[in-house]
């Protein structure tokens, strides 16, 4: 190496490159070697670590990929879901409307018919009271009439009661007392 | 009034007029007086007032029966009345009747009629009733306008109603 060193600078100016663009031999070889040893450094030091945090993402971005295929499943599954209970809610409201229409027709049936009873019940009672009416009405006119007949009867004894009618009154009771034996 | 008092008083009237030798007289003009206080509600009222004096009342007692009933009759109802318990006058009196009738055997018969019976009609009706009833009675007859004519008799729980009040009752029930 010292030797190849002296030989250089003794055939070559130090101050002089012999291309414009190219480096020089020896600093190709220096340069080069440097840059492998660099690189295997890399690779043998940074390589593991790149490889590792490469593989890390992989993983990541994996995950990521599946995570966002199950989303998609799952979102399909409940887009899907979803539809099925538009599709019943639709069914269901459709029944409830079909119950609530047979509801309404009968309570409608069954409020005409209470109605139709009713009525017929009022009339009756109704009839009844009239009826009741016109008994009351002639059973206090009769109660009048049997009254004032009452009265006038009694008036009519008590001034016939003369002390003759006493006395036949009292020997009447007297013979009947003594005959009943 | 308590049974008691009563029983005791009648007791008290009966001795005084046993003693007096005049039970039956006693008794039949009590049984008037007992009937009139009953119907009589201006005589009742006077007789029960404890605001008026008890000599008061005693006055009007001896005013009422003065010369119309025996002397012993006349102190025993101012004895009552006196006493402050001539409220109890009739009660005091239908058992002295009672008492007086059980002492001859005999049931005491109320008879009410609108106007007095003579003596011969009372005589005959005792004897029909008797007859009727199979027992010896002690009739006493009650004048009440309120019969307004006929008789009602009364023989223990036996009532006999041949009244006209009750006659015309029926036939107002009946129209």
């Amino acid at each position: 190496m010292n030797l190849l060193l002296a030989a250089l600078i003794a055939v070559e100016d130090p101050t002089q490159t012999h291309h414009w663009l190219l480096p020089e031999t020896a600093e190709i070889i220096y340069g080069g070697l440097a840059s492998v040893i660099v690189f295997a450094g890399l690779f043998k030091f940074a390589g593991p670590m790149v490889k590792k945090s490469m593989k890390a993402r992989t993983e990541k971005i994996q995950k990521e990929l599946d995570g966002a295929a199950s989303a998609r499943s799952k979102s399909e599954t409940d887009a899907t879901d979803i539809r099925r209970a538009l599709g019943d809610i639709e069914a269901e409201r459709k029944k409830i409307l079909a119950e609530a229409e047979t509801q309404a027709t009968a309570i409608l049936a069954d409020g005409r018919a209470r109605l139709i009873k009713e009525v017929a019940e009022l009339e009756a009672k109704a009839a009844t009271d009239l009826a009741a009416a016109r008994g009351r009405s002639g059973e206090e006119l009769r109660g009048e009439i049997g009254r004032l007949s009452s009265a006038a009867t009694s008036v009519a004894v008590a001034a016939s009661l003369n002390d003759r009618a006493q006395q036949d009154l009292i020997e009447s009771f007297i013979k009947s007392v003594g005959a009943s034996k | 009034m308590s049974d008691a008092r009563i029983e005791a008083y009648s007791r008290a009237l009966f001795e005084v007029a046993q003693a007096e030798g005049n039970l039956a007289i006693v008794e039949d003009e009590l049984f008037r007086m007992a009937r009139a206080v009953e119907s009589n509600e201006q005589l009742r009222a006077t007789l029960t007032d404890a605001t008026i004096p008890a000599d008061r009342r005693q006055q009007v007692v001896e005013k009422l029966l003065g010369g119309k009933a025996s002397n012993t009759s006349v102190q025993l109802v101012s004895l009552i009345v006196g006493a402050g318990r001539g409220r109890d006058l009739p009660a005091i009196v239908d058992r002295l009747v009672q008492r007086a009738s059980s002492e001859q055997q005999r049931e005491v018969a109320e008879v009410r009629s609108a106007v007095a019976l003579s003596d011969d009609q009372t005589k005959r009706l005792a004897e029909a009733l008797s007859k009727s009833t199979g027992r010896k009675l002690n009739l006493k007859v009650v004048v009440d306008p309120s019969v307004l004519g006929g008789l009602v008799a009364t023989v223990g729980d036996e009532v006999i109603d041949d009244t006209v009040r009750t006659r015309l009752e029926q036939i107002k029930t009946r129209i």
